[in-house]
């Protein structure tokens, strides 16, 4: 609760206030101390998208350190950074506005890099760019297709990039480069990130950072000396450990308060 | 990352897929084309016809319909979002419902129009988001499975609805296709359920009721005798005449469920007991947190008529958004505990201590973390009672209260028991001491709804002066010394030594010096003092919020009680930040202004009667089968619901043998400790002759019966999920069909309805004729021949419980139609609905409808400090009723108050002395993304941990010579070989991976549950004569409850509690073998 709101309903309030803000740009604030590690962030995302197995937008990394009863836990959510210089636009063989790839400037999707699955040809080159881990290739499966059944809801289409995806097997978006578009399809409707809607933990700020009446800009005001941004994720996708600093030569949208 | 598919050759290159041709699995089922919608919508989509709706359509208000979760027995408010097409729907997405106060802090109020939240999402832990994956399960049952093989064989086929209720009621050689049971004959229902008179079953009951009695064993004799010649006629419809305290034969008929709500809960009492006669109707509650709720009832026994009865089962939680600080003792609250998305954000911001043997996640962000040695809780508790009361930090003053008259006078919510008067005998607290035995306040005689009682004073002492307390008196305000050990003088000149309760504990809690405590529980000294000057410096904004880390342990009662008192101690109860209880608005009309009283809404009604199987609420001393201590097994006076006992039970045939099991959503022997044991009785067609499942698939325990009826699954249904503990707010969230059913559908009382558990009920009672059901079967009421004629009249009692919700417009109206239009009418069909709610609630139950239930405003949940939903009665800190009961295995009287009791055996030996002994101390633990055995089904959920492992501190490792990854079987002393025996031919050994962390004390071990499961899809099961292949990831893991001791004397059965009834989780100790 901030100021007996729920922290949902005022980001909601921002998001809706940033779809008419001139010049307003997208930007993600996760306080990890507040992270417990639910796991809500990604299977919502996963629902919402209906991300077929070996794709997930947004895990949450686990690390333990100490000796027992001494223990430190964190637990860091990744989503795609939506980096201001993100070297898998720069990999990419087909990149631009409305071509595979590109970072969007301008519009309600400003802020966010972006992916056209008509024009993705499934090189892979932005998978092994992206320091985060964040991108990966569909492959085409189902969770249920191993079971007597591959059922409807897995079919269905999705509506990333406020468009419908139904999932064909050898038809868009399978083949293609997929990752965490900040929900641009619900924001466009003045909703929330789904991880942001579904985190129990309220861990997530969202919206523009530059106005000064929004809940991210307000905290991260109060909690400058403590905000980073991720350098790098090791580990095979989708990543296990995450290295921090207070910059990033890729200019991540995506902000941490780390305890 | 999971395995690409693998193509299984059947014959001809067949995927495991297309092979399946068998349509009694929802995956060989004829659906709509699953792939015209796709191609539709690619023509459209590259025509660009898309429009602005379709951007994002589950978005719209007609697309999302509001209902409760059931992932867990949270049951948090949630919204399903379709996509449409052609007149059908498939849900595509589960999100939090923000009216309710579980997914949104504050949560909306409820005045908000559906039209300004369709945007607007509560946040669910990720098994709701995942539900989807529950309720289009590709092994999901659309057709009664009747047993093709044996017992546990795991071949099926299927039956037709009428023919298996023929067979259920009729019985007959129904096995003659097996192999041994050619001439098996089975007793149907009709030969079961003789007793169908309820005039006699009351008699007989009276009668009964006057043997119990009689007091020596002799005059029971005479008391059987008589009752055998007045009933001569009618002694075949008893189980034995010679035991007429066995009841009727209707007893045999046993009914047994698991994760049910209010709804179904009055359906099927209704059926079993109402209709069917009979007194075995048990749930599950001891493998959740049985201790914590009867402890609850105890504490909350009140002083009525004469006596202590009224007790609720109930138990209480902390209010953590009001608490400055809170201890947390076994409890889980980000993976568990009623449940994260409402306790988490409560939590932000707050101090907190954790006290568990495994530094959780809830660990990771506290202030202090203590770590205890297992099933040592009550220790720390009598330590932390000793200090508070040595440094006299208790609020005197809450304390003093006596009774009513002194709470009200004060301005408090509730009062304690703190300043009665018990008498010690032998030098152990006995009864209270009434006011009259000292001469003063005679007895007298009153009157209370009708029927004339003796009230007895009890004492307190004010000023060393006694004095007669009228508990319940407004009147006068009576407050008493706390700290009371003396001798007074009786009216015939005797000494009569006295203790005041409060005394009593702290009797209690001094037995050991604080550093003994210490060394019991493992915490230092200087830790306990920490934490419990913290507790009592916050006023009453301070709470000890405790779950099943505490009560599922053989002590689990009594460390309880230490930890409530603590409460009590500082008088928190009913506050903003102390203990509060669960409110929810009133299903079953029977609270004034409801229009439809169920429970009396029943003409004919069977009264149950004698004694049932698992013995609660009967007292062994009065039975006609005592036979001294120990008995063969537990009574259970103050306890209920004890899910541990009913299937031993059956197995022993004690008291009797029963002809037939009925289990609703339950698997005992996957979720009990130890409940390995159980699928022998399960296979034993002597033991339980008949056994009918409603399963949504062929689960762990249903897998054992002889028919399963297909269930809707949580999104397809009626329910009433009620509250918990934590939640200041009321609620009552329902449950209401949102998708098409998946079952086939049938025709019962010549209505079309899907197969479920309500039509399985009311097909029988058709068959059979019971009262109850059927046209009239409401009486005034009207008909009761589909399941909505009676939820449908629940959900116009909860609109109008006190103030009643307005009527809904004609907007909210036809969204609630036009949101519904996939919906076919054997589950929906609005004029029907709106006769079944009575004209005059219509639009009313649409309003609570279009809202998923029924929620309090925020702003209305506080009174200032206090919260507004009170338990607002006497605690017990001295409970008169538990002295009063025996240990069935001792014969000894149950203490009435905390104590600190070690970990035992049933007959009251430490397990050392029985022989059980091992390395490692096993404990279990829930994590956020399973319940039980049923969420393995969502493979969305299994990619968080696709399998478990053996968690071990990385010394313990060290020292066994195990690295992460190495493989081990679990052996333990009542388990040695280390399997689980399913009683089929197969058998599944306890072997994991080991994982090495030091988030848990060296020494414990533990396991997350959810995994290792045999059936539910994992197994391979025959249905029809086509193989129904099952998927091996849903067997992955490892399942330890069958490496739990059972206990020693009982042989079948776990350890346990025997006061408060809750299974043993945490008091086993194993070897670990490397494999």
């Amino acid at each position: 609760m901030y100021e007996g709101k729920d922290e949902l309903t005022i980001i909601q309030e921002d998001i809706k206030r940033a779809l008419k803000r001139p010049g307003a740009k997208w930007a993600m604030l996760l306080d990890l101390r507040r992270c417990v590690l639910c796991h809500s962030c990604t299977i919502g995302c996963v629902a919402e998208q209906k991300s077929p197995p070996g794709i997930t937008y947004r895990p949450v990394y686990e690390e333990e350190s100490g000796n027992y009863p001494a223990v430190q836990r964190r637990f860091t959510p990744r989503p795609c950074q939506q980096c201001d210089k993100p070297p898998c636009v720069a990999a990419c063989p087909n990149a631009g506005e409305n071509l595979a790839t590109w970072k969007s400037e301008k519009g309600d999707s400003a802020g966010i890099v972006m992916i056209n699955y008509d024009q993705c040809v499934g090189c892979g080159r932005c998978v092994i760019a992206c320091p985060y881990k964040a991108r990966a290739l569909d492959k085409g499966a189902f969770y249920t297709e191993e079971t007597p059944k591959i059922e409807e809801y897995e079919k269905a289409p999705t509506f990333e990039y406020s468009k419908q995806w139904p999932r064909e097997k050898y038809n868009i978006p399978v083949g293609v480069a997929r990752k965490c578009h900040f929900c641009l399809h619900r924001l466009r409707k003045g909703m929330l990130p789904m991880c942001v809607s579904t985190c129990i933990g309220r861990v997530n700020y969202f919206g523009d950072p530059t106005d000064a009446e929004s809940l991210i800009y307000k905290v991260m005001q109060a909690n400058q000396d403590k905000i980073r941004v991720l350098t790098a994720v090791k580990g095979e996708y989708p990543g296990k450990a995450p290295e921090f600093a207070k910059a990033s030569a890729t200019q991540p949208r995506v902000y941490y308060i780390v305890a | 990352m999971p395995d690409k598919a693998e193509e299984t050759k059947a014959g001809g290159g067949l995927t495991r897929r297309e092979f399946i041709k068998c349509s009694a699995v929802l995956g060989g089922t004829l659906l709509a084309s699953q792939f015209a919608w796709a191609a539709d919508l690619l023509r459209r989509a590259e025509a660009g016809l898309l429009t602005p709706e379709e951007e994002y359509e589950l978005a719209k208000a007609e697309n999302i319909l509001y209902t409760t979760c059931l992932q867990c027995n949270t049951g948090c408010g949630i919204k399903v979002k379709f996509f449409r097409k052609n007149g059908s729907a498939v849900a595509l997405k589960v999100d939090g419902n923000p009216y309710n106060p579980f997914t949104l802090l504050p949560h909306y109020s409820y005045k908000t129009s559906p039209f300004e939240l369709n945007t607007v999402d509560g946040a669910i832990c990720p098994k709701g988001q995942a539900g989807l994956q529950t309720v289009y399960d590709p092994y999901r049952i659309t057709k009664v499975l009747k047993r093709a093989g044996k017992r546990g064989e795991n071949k099926w086929k299927s039956i037709s609805f009428d023919e298996a209720v023929n067979e259920v009621v009729n019985g007959g050689r129904l096995f003659k296709d097996v192999p041994g049971e050619e001439d098996r004959h089975v007793e149907g229902l009709k030969d079961i359920c003789t007793l169908r008179d309820p005039e006699l079953a009351k008699s007989m009951d009276w009668d009964i009721k006057e043997i119990w009695k009689k007091k020596t064993k002799e005059e029971k004799q005479t008391a059987v005798a008589e009752f055998k010649r007045k009933y001569a006629g009618d002694l075949h419809h008893l189980i034995d005449p010679d035991h007429p305290d066995f009841g009727p034969k209707n007893n045999q008929l046993v009914y047994l469920w698991g994760r049910k709500k209010a709804g179904r809960e009055q359906f099927a009492l209704r059926f079993f007991a109402g209709g069917l006669g009979t007194y075995n109707y048990h749930g599950h509650t001891t493998v959740c947190q049985g201790s914590l709720y009867f402890s609850g009832k105890a504490m909350s026994e009140q002083y009525t008529a004469g006596t202590f009865k009224d007790g609720q089962k109930f138990y209480w939680q902390g209010d953590i958004e009001g608490a400055e600080f809170i201890l947390f003792v076994g409890a889980n609250l980000f993976d568990a505990n009623y449940g994260p998305p409402n306790r988490t954000p409560r939590l932000i911001g707050k101090k907190f201590a954790v006290v568990d043997p495994r530094f959780n996640k809830l660990a990771s962000k506290a202030w202090k973390y203590l770590p205890i040695n297992p099933g040592t809780d009550g220790a720390l508790a009598m330590a932390m009672i000793q200090w508070v009361i040595k440094n006299k930090r208790y609020n005197t003053d809450y304390l003093e209260n006596a009774n009513l008259g002194a709470a009200k006078k004060a301005g408090e919510p509730n009062y304690s028991n703190a300043a009665w008067l018990v008498k010690i005998k032998d030098g152990k607290p006995d009864v209270f001491l009434r006011a009259n035995e000292l001469g003063l306040a005679p007895k007298e005689l009153r009157t209370k709804d009708g029927q004339v009682y003796t009230f007895e004073y009890l004492t307190v002492l004010k000023d060393g002066k006694a004095a007669p307390v009228d508990p319940n008196s407004e009147k006068e305000a009576i407050k008493g010394d706390l700290f009371v050990d003396a001798k007074l003088t009786a009216s015939d000149g005797s000494e009569i030594e006295v203790k005041s309760a409060l005394q009593i504990l702290a009797d209690s809690a001094n037995e050991k010096t604080i550093e003994e405590w210490s060394k019991i529980c493992g915490i230092p000294v200087s830790d306990i003092e920490e934490i419990t000057g913290e507790f009592t410096s916050h006023g009453r904004k301070a709470a000890v919020d405790i779950h099943r880390g505490v009560a599922q342990h053989t002590n689990g009662f009594y460390s309880i009680l230490g930890f409530y008192n603590l409460n009590l101690l500082i008088g928190n109860f009913d506050y903003r930040g102390g203990m509060i209880a669960a409110s929810a608005y009133g299903v079953d009309g029977s609270k004034d202004g409801q229009p439809y009283n169920l429970g009396k809404l029943h003409p004919d009604k069977r009264q149950e009667f004698g004694i049932n199987i698992i013995r609660y609420g009967n007292k062994y001393e009065e039975s006609t089968i005592f036979e001294g201590y120990p008995a063969k097994r537990n009574w259970w006076p103050i306890s209920s619901h004890i899910y541990q006992e009913v299937i031993p039970s059956i197995g022993d045939a004690y008291p009797y043998p029963i002809k037939a099991l009925f289990s609703y959503m339950a698997a005992p022997n996957y979720s009990l400790p130890a409940g390995h044991a159980q699928n022998e009785i399960l296979a034993d067609t002597k033991k339980i002759p008949l056994y009918v499942a409603n399963d949504i698939l062929v689960g762990v325990t249903s897998m054992y019966a002889d028919y399963i009826f297909p269930d809707l699954s949580y999104l397809e249904r009626w329910e009433f999920q009620g509250s918990h503990p934590n939640m200041a707010t009321k609620t009552q969230p329902v449950r209401n069909p949102v998708i098409a059913p998946i079952p086939e559908t049938v025709k019962v009382y010549g209505e079309e309805m899907p197969i479920s558990f309500e039509s399985m009920m009311l097909g029988i009672a058709e068959k059979m004729n019971l009262p109850g059901f059927g046209p009239g079967g409401l009486g005034e009421g009207g008909d009761f021949t589909r399941p909505e004629d009676f939820y449908l009249k629940m959900v116009a009692n909860v609109a109008t419980d006190g103030t009643a919700v307005p009527d809904a417009d004609d907007k909210e109206v036809e969204l609630f139609l036009k949101s519904r239009g996939h919906l076919p009418k054997s589950v929906f069909d609005p004029e029907r609905w709106q006769k079944a709610a009575g004209e005059k609630y219509w639009r009313k139950v649409i309003y609570v409808l279009n809202r998923g239930g029924r929620f309090q405003e925020y702003k209305d949940s506080f009174k200032g400090e206090q919260v507004a939903n009170k338990y607002g009665k006497l605690i017990n800190i001295y409970q008169e009723k538990t002295a009063k009961t025996k240990n069935a295995f001792t014969g000894k009287s149950n203490k009435g108050y905390a104590a600190y009791i070690p970990v035992s055996t049933a007959l009251g030996k430490s397990p050392k002395d029985e022989g059980l002994t091992g390395d490692l101390h096993l404990l279990t633990q829930r994590d956020i993304t399973m319940t039980k055995s049923r969420t393995v089904t969502n493979y969305w959920l299994q990619t968080i941990l696709p399998e478990n492992g053996i968690i071990i501190n990385g010394t313990d490792a060290h020292r066994l010579g195990l690295k992460d990854g190495d493989r081990v079987k679990v052996v333990s002393s009542t388990n040695p070989e280390g399997i689980w025996d399913f009683k089929n031919g197969k058998k599944k050994p306890m072997i994991g991976k080991i994982k090495v962390t030091q988030t848990i004390k060296p020494g414990v071990i533990t396991f997350v549950l959810g995994f290792g499961n045999w059936a539910t899809g994992a197994a391979d099961i025959t249905i029809d004569g086509e193989v129904i292949p099952g998927d091996p990831r849903r067997g992955r893991g490892v399942h330890l409850n069958a490496a739990m001791w059972l206990d020693p004397y009982l042989k079948n059965t776990t350890m346990l509690d025997p006061v408060g009834g809750s299974v043993a989780f945490y008091d086993t100790r194993v070897n670990l073998v490397k494999v």
